[in-house]
């Protein structure tokens, strides 16, 4: 399976039945296409819209009915439209229950870095929507390959790149493990089907504390 | 940069319409090299589209613009930055279109800092409506580190956090400008703006906090069409209304652009 697959399938797990989520641009997206069976949730998108469904078909797609990617998409009953103010009032007051976010490191201490890396010396790309997800969101889900392209742990003890979320993160998914946050330390809960315990001690730079409970990721292959 | 918007008698209120040609409407905003703008839409969705071909077409450079993303890869907003129109861009992030990341990462396009998404919005609130700022609890800790963004510091800014309501907050002044550029499904001929859908994103605050507002409608309508309730920007708000796409060639202008980029599928 794709690595990005795995991450996806078993982030979106993460969800549960009744709340209201946020899912970030890139991999998070991904989830809504793996909700696990017989799960109902409202979907918040950062442009103003609570409760839309799936893209409609070519004909039917407006201009003024998008997301926060400016894709197109359609309402289910009970959805509402508001302004971009309300949209953050939302975020900041915790109406999201959970936020799945892509991230370039997470750290053991529950921060995570997603907006700035330094391109010609200069931060991009930006901040967006997700300082304010990873502020009030009730639960930050971390979702991120395991390591960079040199092959570095981007678990991290202490992240090095401007923090998006400050002690906020409650689970970290890569496509080897999956982490829960402890006070000061990660706690090593599920590994990836394939993974071996010393490969993951031997390739994460946080403290890790191993789960009693330590068991393979279960995904469901039938979703 | 303070500046007092006209009196309803000097913004001639009493005008029948305030319908005008692009051209009239840019004349009377003073819109022109150099100019500080507020340009409306969300990643190029609901995005003032004529007003942006009128600069690009027009060759508009130096301008200052506040808006919450660089638009849409290849579409609209972009445009502005593949054509070098723009010196500064207040914002909460560059990296939506590749013409902007080019702009910015080879220095052609200035950046002072970026702000929480939620943060820019309230700052433009705030501008909207008259005040002089706001205090956010968001990115305390993260945005008032030194050194995060030098060129805040370098023009002797500081972040400022101040504790108030038992919160830790950024100070944020607003954001105001002399034009905001505004997208609306609908005018009526005194200036009454209804929206549509998620277009509605920012657009009432934007036209608020321009001196001098051009909204962009895809239908001018007799006063007394739009019900009162429905109105989402009140008339006073706005100085210029021009007369954009229609509704079915808007919408085609996106269905066409998400076709191409692989969002929608074509039916057979």
């Amino acid at each position: 399976m794709n690595p990005r697959e795995l991450i996806v399938r078993r982030a979106a797990q993460e969800l549960s039945d009744g709340e209201i989520v946020n899912l970030g641009f890139g991999m998070p997206t991904q989830t809504s296409n793996y909700l696990p069976k017989g799960i109902n949730l409202t979907f918040h998108s950062e442009n103003g819209a609570l409760g839309f469904g799936a893209k409609p078909r070519a004909s039917q797609a407006i201009a003024d009915l998008t997301n926060a990617g400016s894709e197109p998409i359609t309402m289910l009953p009970g959805a509402s439209i508001f302004d971009l103010c309300t949209s953050f009032a939302m975020m900041r007051k915790g109406f999201i229950d959970t936020t799945i976010l892509g991230a370039l490191q997470a750290d053991q201490e529950g921060n995570m870095s997603n907006w700035a890396l330094k391109r010609n010396g200069y931060w991009w790309p930006g901040i967006g929507g997700a300082m304010d997800l990873g502020y009030g969101a009730r639960k930050v889900v971390v979702c991120m390959m395991h390591t960079d392209k040199h092959g570095e742990s981007k678990v991290k003890k202490r992240c090095t790149l401007p923090l998006t979320a400050k002690g906020n993160v409650k689970v970290i998914i890569t496509d080897k493990a999956v982490f829960k946050v402890g006070t000061g330390h990660l706690i090593l809960e599920e590994y990836a089907p394939g993974v071996e315990l010393e490969w993951i001690l031997a390739n994460t730079e946080a403290e890790i504390v191993v789960s009693n409970d330590f068991h393979k990721m279960e995904l469901d292959l039938t979703i | 940069m303070s500046i007092k918007p006209h009196s309803s008698l000097e913004r001639n209120m009493t005008k029948r319409t305030k319908v005008m040609s692009m051209n009239e409407a840019m004349q009377q905003a003073g819109l022109g090299d150099g100019s500080r703008i507020l340009l409306s839409g969300f990643v190029g969705a609901g995005e003032p589209t004529c007003c942006i071909e009128w600069m690009v077409e027009k060759r508009v450079q130096g301008l200052t613009v506040i808006c919450n993303t660089p638009g849409m890869n290849g579409f609209g907003k972009a445009m502005l930055f593949k054509n070098n129109c723009v010196k500064e861009l207040i914002s909460s992030h560059v990296g939506t279109t590749a013409e902007s990341t080019e702009e910015y990462i080879n220095g052609r396009l200035y950046i002072e800092q970026f702000y929480p998404m939620g943060t820019w919005a309230e700052k433009v609130r705030a501008g909207a409506v008259g005040l002089g700022g706001v205090l956010v609890p968001v990115g305390v800790g993260i945005l008032d580190e030194e050194g995060l963004f030098p060129e805040v510091e370098k023009h002797g800014k500081k972040k400022e956090v101040v504790r108030v309501n038992g919160m830790d907050c950024i100070v944020e002044p607003a954001l105001t400008a002399p034009i905001a550029m505004v997208h609306a499904w609908r005018a009526d001929e005194i200036g009454n703006l209804q929206y549509r859908g998620t277009s509605r994103n920012n657009n009432h605050d934007m036209a608020m906090a321009g001196t001098f507002t051009i909204a962009e409608v895809s239908e001018i309508v007799p006063v007394g069409t739009i019900p009162p309730e429905n109105v989402g920007t009140p008339a006073p708000f706005v100085d210029a209304i021009v007369q954009g796409l229609s509704i079915e060639e808007h919408d085609e202008i996106y269905r066409r652009h998400w076709l191409k980029i692989g969002k929608l599928e074509q039916e057979d």
